[in-house]
Order: C-alpha cells, then sequence, then structure tokens
C-alpha cells in the first residue's frame, strides 16, 4: 500500500519526468521502493536510459537491477520481445541464477505457456523450497487462469509455513470473499486484524464480511467493528458511517416484535446518520436530497 | 611515590604500541576470512532445509502443518520448523487478541494449545537433542569445523608471535624488569584475546541455532497463550465512536 504523501511524491516525480525536466532513473527507484504499478511508464523511461550507453553506464552496477524492472514492466504491458531482451541480458550476466530463473519463469507465465512455466515454477521449487516469491508467483499464475480454488489451495499450503505473512493472508481473504466464502474470509480477516489491530481497513472489510453474511449475532458484530472502523479513523469513513445505519436497520429487523432487553449504545445509531448528512453538506450538496430520502426511506430519520 | 609505575618509552615505542595495531589487524583479518569461509544459508527457516537428511523426507510438507501432526515425524518436523513464524504469529494473538471476539479467540487458542495436536504442544520426550541433531548432519558439524577453524589458528598463530617477540626483546635489552613486564603484558593481551574468542564461540553455538532447545520457545509461548484472559475491547471502542461522533456533529 502506498501512503498518500508517497504517492503525491511519485506523481509529482513523474510528470516532471514526462515533461522532460530529468530525473528518470530516482522516479523508477522510487517506483520500485513503492512496488508502484506503472508499468508503462516504467518502460518508457526505463528503456530510454537502457538505450543510451551513456546514461546506462552511469549506473553502475544498477544497471542490472533497471534490466529487472524494465524486464517485469514489459511483461506487465505485453511487449513480450523487450522483455526476452532484458532477461537475456541478464542471464548472461548472471548464468545460474534464482533471481533471473524467476524472471524467465515470469516470461513464460507472461506469453500465456502455463504449463511450461508452472513446470519451470516447480523445479525452482524443488531445489529451494522456501522461496517465499515463487510461492507467490504459483498463486498469482491460479488467479490468472481464472482458477481462484487453485490459488486457495495454493496460498493455503504457502500460510502454513509462512504464516506471519500478512500480505499473503490480505490476498486468501479477498479470493475467498470473491468466492463467497465468507466463514473463511472472515477468518483471514480477523488474522490480519490480530496481525496489525490498529489498520481501519481491516475492520471496515471483517464488518462487511460479518454483515454479510447476516444473522443477529453476526449483524451485532458487524456493527462494533463498524464502530471501530470510525473511532480509528476519527470519523472520516463514509462506508463505516453506512455500514452502521444497515446494520441498525438489519438488526432492528431482526428484532422487531421481541422485547429489546439489551441495546448498546443507542445514540451511535442517531450520531451515525447525523455524521453522514453533515458529511455531505460539507462535500456534496448537490447529493444531500439522496441522502436524505434514502435515509427516510430506511426509516434512520424522520 | 610518582615514579614507580613509569613504562619505559621503549616499552610502549616497541612493545604496545605494534602488539595493539597488530591485534587489530588480526581482528579485521579473521572477519574477512570468517565471511570467506561462511557457506551460504537460506534467508528464513533454513533449518526446514535439514528435515530432509534426518528423517528422509522430501520438505514438501501438506499443506497445514497439523496434518500430520500425531505420527512420530511431527514432533521432529515441529521443532526443525524453527516455529519464527508460528511463535509470531502467536504472539499476535496474545497480544492483539481482544480485537477478535471471543468465540475466534478461543478456537485459535484451542487450534494452538490443545494436547493432542495443538501447533505449540510439543509432547514430552519429543524434545531432541541438540547434539544428536548436530552430528546427524554432517553440514552442522562442518560449520563448526570451520568457525573453530577460524578461531584457532590465528589464535596460535598470535601466542606464537607474542612469545617469539617477548623473548626477542627480552634478549637484545636484558633488562629484567622489563621482561617480567612485557610478559605479563602479553599474557594479559592473550588472556583477554582467549576470553573473547571463546564468547564468540558461544555466541555462534547459539546463533547457529543449537544450544538452544526450540521447543522451549513453543512451551513458553503455549503457557503465555493459556494463561491469559480475553477481553473484547470492541464494546469500549463502540463508546469511543460514540464520542468520536458526538464531537463531529456538533
Amino acid at each position: 500500500m502506498v501512503g498518500a504523501a508517497e504517492e503525491a511524491q511519485l506523481n509529482r516525480l513523474e510528470s516532471q519526468v514526462d515533461n522532460g525536466g530529468g530525473g528518470a532513473w530516482e522516479y523508477l527507484c522510487l517506483v520500485r521502493k513503492l512496488k508502484a504499478r506503472r508499468s508503462e511508464k516504467v518502460l518508457l523511461h526505463g528503456l530510454s536510459i537502457l538505450n543510451n550507453p551513456k546514461d546506462r553506464s552511469r549506473l553502475g552496477g544498477e544497471e542490472w537491477t533497471l534490466y529487472e524492472q524494465v524486464a517485469i514492466a514489459a511483461m506487465d504491458c505485453q511487449k513480450i520481445d523487450v522483455a526476452k531482451e532484458c532477461v537475456a541480458a541478464l542471464s548472461q550476466k548472471f548464468p545460474g541464477s534464482l533471481r533471473v530463473s524467476r524472471l524467465e519463469g515470469m516470461l513464460l507465465e507472461a506469453k500465456g505457456e502455463w504449463a511450461d512455466a508452472e513446470k519451470a515454477y516447480t523445479c525452482l521449487l524443488e531445489e529451494n523450497p522456501l522461496d517465499q516469491v515463487i510461492h507467490k508467483r504459483k498463486v498469482a499464475m491460479a488467479k490468472a487462469q481464472g482458477n481462484p480454488s487453485a490459488a486457495v489451495e495454493y496460498l493455503n499450503k504457502y500460510l502454513s509455513t509462512f504464516m506471519a505473512d500478512h500480505d499473503a493472508w490480505r490476498e486468501l481473504a479477498e479470493i475467498y470473499v470473491g468466492l463467497q466464502m465468507y466463514k473463511q474470509a472472515a477468518f483471514c480477516y480477523e488474522e490480519l486484524i490480530l496481525c496489525q489491530p490498529a489498520i481501519p481497513p481491516y475492520h471496515l472489510a471483517y464488518a462487511d464480511v460479518l454483515y454479510t453474511m447476516g444473522g443477529l449475532e453476526n449483524l451485532q458484530t458487524a456493527k462494533k467493528y463498524y464502530a471501530s472502523t470510525i473511532s480509528l479513523t476519527g470519523g472520516k469513513n463514509t462506508r463505516a458511517l453506512y455500514g452502521i445505519c444497515l446494520t441498525t436497520v438489519a438488526i432492528n429487523q431482526l428484532t422487531k416484535g421481541r422485547n429489546k432487553e439489551e441495546k448498546e449504545s443507542p445514540e451511535l445509531q442517531f450520531l451515525a446518520p447525523a455524521a453522514l448528512l453533515k458529511d455531505y453538506k460539507q462535500r456534496a450538496p448537490e447529493k444531500l436530497p439522496l441522502l436524505t430520502s434514502m435515509l427516510k426511506n430506511m426509516k434512520i430519520i424522520s | 611515590m610518582a615514579e614507580d609505575l613509569v613504562l619505559d618509552t621503549a616499552i610502549r615505542d616497541w612493545v604496545l604500541v605494534p602488539l595493539s595495531v597488530v591485534m587489530v589487524l588480526i581482528g579485521i583479518l579473521r572477519y574477512f576470512v570468517g565471511k570467506l569461509m561462511r557457506s551460504f544459508q537460506t534467508p528464513d527457516e533454513e533449518s526446514q532445509g535439514r528435515v530432509r537428511s534426518p528423517i528422509g523426507q522430501k520438505s514438501h510438507i501438506k499443506s497445514p502443518v497439523l496434518r500430520i501432526c500425531g505420527s512420530p515425524v511431527c514432533g521432529l518436523i515441529k521443532i526443525f520448523l524453527d516455529g519464527r513464524q508460528l511463535i509470531l504469529r502467536a504472539r499476535n494473538l496474545r497480544a492483539a487478541g481482544g480485537f477478535i471476539p471471543g468465540k475466534s479467540f478461543r478456537s485459535r487458542r484451542f487450534y494452538y494449545t490443545n494436547e493432542e495436536n495443538g501447533l505449540l504442544f510439543v509432547p514430552k520426550g519429543q524434545a531432541q537433542n541438540p547434539q544428536a541433531q548436530m552430528f546427524s548432519d554432517p553440514n552442522m558439524a562442518m560449520d563448526m569445523m570451520k568457525k573453530n577453524l577460524s578461531m584457532i589458528i590465528p589464535q596460535s598463530l598470535t601466542f606464537a608471535w607474542v612469545n617469539f617477540f617477548s623473548l626477542w626483546f627480552c634478549g637484545s635489552k636484558n633488562t629484567l624488569p622489563i621482561d617480567s613486564k612485557v610478559q605479563i603484558n602479553a599474557a594479559k593481551w592473550d588472556r583477554l584475546e582467549h576470553r573473547r574468542s571463546m564468547d564468540d564461540t558461544q555466541r555462534m553455538m547459539q546463533m547457529s541455532g543449537f544450544g538452544v532447545d526450540p521447543t522451549q520457545n513453543l512451551s513458553a509461548e503455549k503457557d503465555g497463550l493459556d494463561i491469559i484472559q480475553h477481553e473484547w475491547i470492541l464494546p469500549k471502542m463502540e463508546q469511543r465512536a460514540a464520542e468520536v461522533l458526538q464531537k463531529l456533529v456538533k
């Protein structure tokens, strides 16, 4: 994930490079550092450095890092011939290197030769069963082939060894949500919350999953997690505010008729719509009537 | 009184200074030699690679580690697996358990600590002694030898050199008091040097993984998980959210 400040810096640098202001190498370094996916720009500016012998030699040893970066960007842009050249240059420089073998596998992937790529990765894994990147490539490949259940299987296998890798847990959670396996997705989000308890998007996503599953208990829990998202973001998260409204309505529907013996924090269900209304008034006044009529339909405000 | 402990300038110039310089140089040299001789190690969970030879099993451990637990191999693998990631995950549960609902917390705790196939549970008697582990793997012994070699050779060389040096110095000047001083000096240096290298060896023993019993970490983590009480902090968060919104709406 890229922070807002870093993204602004990246954008500034990108427009500077685009307008011929120089600093292409700094831009490429930043893209690499932030792991941003701007393949077209990377391909454009990276190639212009690589094609200029003077610029290239100025990089020294970093030249090979650039080759790698450009190769991956080229694969992303389906410029197979460029990628092939870069990988060839690298494998000439570093014969037998694991990192280059990985790139060769990715090249096969980019060409859509799944079976060959699979074979290459399996080979590499036999030599080096703990290579995290290759495990992740296999997951990505399963996803690219439109086979999420295989991706789930690979991810589970990976996570049984590298169980502290929260990025993998997030990926797994998202795939499970896509497969509508909410119980499993909820488990993954719990794992993510355990790993980094102060990150609001995990609370929000967990609440979403619980809300989708439904049932009184889940809805109540979901409301709590929407509330925790609000307190973690200082009430700035619109989705969480909507979440409170929706869970409130759903809970009221379920408990209708029954005597509501314990009603936790009744003020929240009035505060959330009020906060929403205020936010809309400030930032999008033209959408305010829409919101008001919707909330009225939900019988949250009168 | 002031004169009784003055160092002869000749000793300073010809013994103390060169000795110090040479010691530093030898330290540097040893560092680089050690770097050269260090064998390549896989970055994480290196010990899993070692699983292969003793058990004769490929380390393609099938899906959740849990499933193989219960077989006699399980205990071994669990120990070999180093458990760094496992411990990290269990520690997260201990630290942030309050952030997930009680039901989820308890099921996780059961998963880690139950006495049948819990991940953190190490059956008694499964704890393997590190010596056996060392001898079952020639690589490990080899590493050890290399490390020792890079300690012992320079050490004996310096010892011989210091010996020779002090003898030569005494022989040329032929003054007894200085002689004893030099010898004390040399002996001190040498003892110091010896102790340092001992420390190094011990540290390396610990670093390379034997010397500490990995099962201890697992059991400690298990005990920690067993005793904590789950307190769901979400209701508190809900109150805080209400306060936040109140402030916002105002």
